[in-house]
């Protein structure tokens, strides 16, 4: 029975690869895209189609189109260990470039970025940055498309103290503060509250709640139903901030009585952001966090030119800005 | 079926012969010293202390004895005052009602469990409460034989001859060339299967029930018990099966072994029992030999015992 | 009457559907992706990445083959985890790290075993309690940090462990890369595969497995050998968390949560019964290389992620379904029987379903 499955499986794919291969053959002979041949792993993040991984997914996909290159995706709900494991299933594939994540942190990447350099592989990162690593291989083609993690921190803050905060408000900050790089942008929001004046409060996220945020929900109702003073909620998890406006629903809030503010534009965040529910996100332009590290494979692998850092945490959108971008962030491209 | 019982100066198939002497092999040190030093299957001869290596320990009466055994799971009294003597050639046919105890009473005699209070006597040497166990049975010579848990249903059938006293080195691992080759031996002569596809490897779940059964009883033969427990042995059997296991049941006492039978069919009970002890809500009641009742007087008899609140 | 089926291909050896179905998709991925599995690099990457995976698959097999299940594990992973590496990175303690983290693992498995057979509390809920329990303890004793093993591999700990013992003395670079847990890991299973088939302890679990009525009158310890297998359950984990967090040079907080359901999917694919007394290490063993191999080998194929649940999903379910029917000779028969008379004509059909009526 499953030898059966398995032979329907191959012939399936042959014949859509012969039918590529056809319609290749037939298209209007043009001047090859400069990324032709090139092969790349790319690490997504979470699950396929989450609320910070989808736009990622969209600029990766048609990055590669636009510049011929095979991208591979690797999937590891946002697990640092399912990380490492499929970078070393990377690099045993002997692609010409991995893209990868901050999040198992410098150290436990370090020797085998080294050994995948020394193959002649280029690394580069995204999403969450891995400064030594940058520092150390930044010539080979270490190159990173993301946010400066604290500053953007700082950024949403800012943005969320602008809708009226005062000192001696009380806050919750929601957040992965474990690990290291990664929760550098959750810091940043917390100490720039702290330093308006706010009480703020820290609550980790769980592994379980970091893979799948609705399990977070009835969490943060309880919380803010155990804390009636509470004004504000600051979070820099993308899905966290797509259930906000669920989780101030259940917890009988009204829009507009915690100020919040999050980061990335999943859907359900739309709809926070029009109901305001949710204050200000933080737009990491997750699609460029897609796109930029394919151009980075590109020009490295190819042009030899060293890896650049892209800070893509350039803006902050809130309920008045949120109207013009609905078509592109259903599209899954903002 | 085969004939029972071989020479019991011979040791059981399996059996180390350095660690048998004759008939002393059957009385494991265990009773005397409180701990079972003994391999299984044999019993070897460390801290034998009552009687010497060679000679039993001395006559006696009756192969268990039960005295003021009662049995409360929680606070119910499963069974009460039991006082019951199995004599060492006697078929003893336990009926009674359902509920009445009998599961739990020969539980209780062959170690599956731990009566709450009162005494048991093996070979009328006493047996402490806390050390009773179905290996110590199995040591002391008393087999059982269950309607329906016998044997485990996806184990093949050489493991289930032995579990429990397989055939093991120091360490633990099983000489699984040597079980399969008395397995073998078991199937063929002690029970007769003549090759109808099924062999030693061949699961449980592919026999019928009186297959089952035979497999059962064949095992309790083979480790030339003393005392045979069945029970229920006929319930799903076809006609012909119940005459075999009415059969070996006259076997057994043939031989000179002891037998307790329980059985819900009077009629087999009746015509096999030396004696007939009726349980009724945990307490025996009554104990009638057959020749003095016939089966339809008993029936009337059980019938009004129900009525006696 | 009883099918006479003997001892049909399928018993005499062990595992065979999996092993077949393994070959297969190999097959397949060297056919769709040669440049990644036709060279040597995937595998011993597999040979650094597999070995926790199957120790707990392993472990597990006995623990399902007792019928009974443990969702600690992961838990384990991490509270071991933490214990060596604190001990390890912290206070220096080298190879008393290691055996304090094995012990730790051992007492969680024991603990594991005593509330099951002792205060009866089927297996399935005391291991999901104990899963919260260990994995909270692990967090609130770490901080819920993460503990970086830097240099690590200057160690003899390291070296012995995970070591590459080729690294040095050779030029051929897949030979290398060969990591020495691989090794210790075959030898674990191979030995936890005679005392499955051949140890008294492995036939106590499995008839424990098929059922505790009849081990109880066989005269099996029925609590004992409960104890004794999530303890060894518990050993396991322990060894898997040392090796991973060993490898990866790094005690990730979280880490061990992944391998819950891939650890269960392998061991069932592999051909053990969920309803206990029917067990293989092998299977186990092949059930872990595809599902270890399948994810890197579709994403090499050029299917997206989103294919990678799904193809494990069918493998499973195909695999049980296949396993059920395997098992069952009743249902086999009658599948059989439904098949030829659905490829008959249904006239014929109608006229013997008449004939038996009557």
């Amino acid at each position: 029975m499953k030898g059966e499955t398995n032979m329907r499986l191959a012939h399936f794919l042959l014949a859509g690869v012969a039918t590529t291969g056809l319609v290749a053959a037939v298209a209007p002979a043009s001047a090859d895209p400069i990324g032709k041949g090139l092969v790349m792993y790319m690490q997504m993040g979470g699950n396929p189609g989450d609320g910070a991984t989808l736009a990622r997914q969209t600029g990766a996909k048609e990055a590669a189109e636009a510049l011929g290159v095979d991208l591979k995706s690797q999937f590891s709900a946002w697990a640092p260990e399912t990380m490492i494991n499929q970078f070393k299933e990377a690099v045993a594939a002997k692609p010409n470039c991995i893209e990868i994540m901050g999040h198992p942190g410098s150290t436990a990447f370090h020797d085998l970025v080294k050994q995948a350099v020394d193959q002649g592989i280029v690394v580069t990162s995204g999403n969450s940055p891995l400064t030594d690593l940058q520092n150390e291989f930044g010539p080979k083609g270490f190159g990173y498309a993301g946010v400066d993690l604290y500053a953007g921190g700082v950024l949403t803050a800012k943005a969320m103290l602008a809708q009226g905060l005062k000192s001696g408000d009380q806050a919750m900050v929601y957040g992965v503060f474990s690990q290291a790089e990664r929760g550098q942008s959750e810091k940043g929001l917390a100490d720039t509250l702290e330093k308006a004046g706010l009480k703020v409060d820290r609550l980790e996220i769980t592994q379980e709640a970091n893979s799948d945020m609705s399990l977070a929900v009835p969490v943060l109702a309880a919380y803010i139903q155990a804390h009636p003073n509470l004004k504000a909620i600051g979070t820099q998890h993308g899905g966290a901030t797509g259930e906000m406006q669920q989780v101030l629903e259940k917890a009988g809030k009204k829009p507009g009585d915690i100020v919040v503010g999050g980061i990335d534009l999943a859907p359900s965040t739309i709809d926070g952001l029009k109901s305001g529910a949710v204050s200000a996100t933080l737009d990491q332009l997750l699609y460029m966090q897609g796109f930029f590290p394919v151009v980075q494979c590109v020009m490295s692998a190819k042009y030899k030119m060293p890896g650049l850092s892209l800070n893509t945490g350039a803006g902050v959108v809130t309920p008045k800005t949120i109207d013009a971008l609905t078509k592109l962030i259903d599209a899954g491209i903002r | 079926m085969a004939r029972l019982a071989a020479d019991p100066r011979r040791p059981p198939d399996g059996c180390k012969s350095r660690r048998w002497i004759n008939a002393g092999c059957r009385f494991p040190c265990g009773i005397f010293s409180g701990k079972s030093q003994c391999g299984s299957s044999c019993a070897g001869l460390t801290g034998f202390r009552g009687g010497n290596a060679v000679t039993p320990a001395g006559d006696f009466a009756s192969i268990v004895r039960l005295e003021g055994v009662q049995k409360y799971f929680g606070a119910v009294h499963a069974l009460r005052d039991i006082d019951l003597s199995i004599g060492r050639n006697e078929i003893v046919g336990l009926i009674g009602d359902n509920g009445a105890g009998k599961s739990t009473l020969i539980k209780v005699m062959t170690g599956v469990l731990e009566p709450s209070s009162g005494k048991i006597f093996v070979r009328e040497r006493e047996i402490q409460p806390g050390e009773y166990s179905v290996r110590m049975a199995h040591d002391l010579s008393i087999e059982t034989v269950y309607q329906d848990k016998s044997l485990a249903e996806k184990q093949p059938l050489w493991r289930n001859f032995f579990v429990g006293r397989q055939i093991t080195n120091r360490f633990g691992f099983i000489d699984i060339k040597r079980e399969k080759e008395i397995a073998q031996k078991i199937l063929i002569d002690v029970i007769g299967f003549r090759g109808v596809g099924i062999t030693v490897d061949s699961t449980v779940a592919n026999l019928s029930g009186g297959e089952r059964q035979g497999i059962a009883i064949g095992r309790a033969m083979h480790y030339n018990a003393d005392l045979i427990v069945l029970d229920e042995p006929t319930a799903a059997l076809g006609v012909a099966e119940v005459r075999k296991v009415v059969e070996f049941v006259r076997r057994i006492k043939q031989s000179g072994r002891a037998c307790i039978y329980i059985e819900h069919n009077l009629a087999h009970v009746h015509e096999v029992a030396d004696r007939l002890v009726v349980l009724d809500r945990g307490r025996v009641v009554s104990e009638i030999f057959p020749k003095d009742m016939t089966v339809p007087e008993l029936t009337e008899y059980l019938i009004a015992l129900q009525h006696d609140a | 009457m009883a099918q006479r089926s003997g001892v049909s291909i399928l018993q005499r050896f062990e595992a065979l559907p999996i092993i077949i179905v393994f070959v297969l998709l190999l097959l397949l991925f060297m056919y769709r992706a040669p440049e990644v599995f036709l060279a040597p690099y995937i595998y011993t990457t597999f040979l650094s990445t597999l070995p926790p995976l199957i120790l707990l698959a392993a472990g597990l097999t006995f623990v399902i083959g007792a019928g009974e299940i443990d969702l600690s594990f992961p838990s384990i992973i991490a509270f071991s985890g933490f214990v060596f590496a604190v001990l390890f990175k912290e206070y220096d303690l080298g190879w008393l790290a290691v055996v304090a983290g094995l012990a730790s693992g051992i007492l969680v498995g024991f603990l594991n075993g005593l509330i099951i057979a002792k205060v009866g509390i089927p297996s399935f809920m005391t291991t999901l309690g104990t899963q919260f329990f260990w994995a909270g303890m692990a967090t609130v004793l770490s901080g819920g940090k993460s503990y970086a093993l830097r240099g690590a591999e200057e160690s003899s700990v390291w070296r012995w462990i995970v070591g590459r013992p080729f690294a040095g003395s050779t030029d051929i670079v897949w030979l290398q890369q060969l990591s020495i847990q691989a090794l210790w890991t075959a030898i674990i299973v191979g030995f936890l595969w005679l005392i499955l088939t051949r140890h008294r302890f492995g036939e106590h679990a499995l008839f424990i497995g098929d059922s505790n009525d009849v081990s109880r009158v066989v005269g099996i310890d029925v609590d004992r050998e409960k104890i004794k297998v999530f303890t060894l359950m518990g050993f396991l984990a322990a060894c898997a968390a040392i090796i991973l967090t060993l490898e990866n040079k790094n005690f990730f907080g979280n880490q061990g949560q992944g391998y819950l359901l891939t650890a269960i999917a392998s061991v069932l694919i592999g051909g053990t019964s969920i309803f206990g007394g029917r067990a293989t290490i092998l299977g186990t063993v092949f059930g872990c290389f595809i599902i270890g191999m399948v994810e890197a080998g579709l994403v090499a194929s050029g299917l997206t992620g989103a294919w990678v649940r799904t193809v494990q999903g069918l493998i499973f379910l195909v695999s049980i379904i296949f396993y059920l029917y395997a098992d069952e000779p009743q249902r086999r028969r009658a599948l059989f029987a439904n098949l030829r008379s659905l490829g008959k004509f249904g006239a014929i059909r109608t006229s013997e379903e008449g004939g038996v009526r009557r």
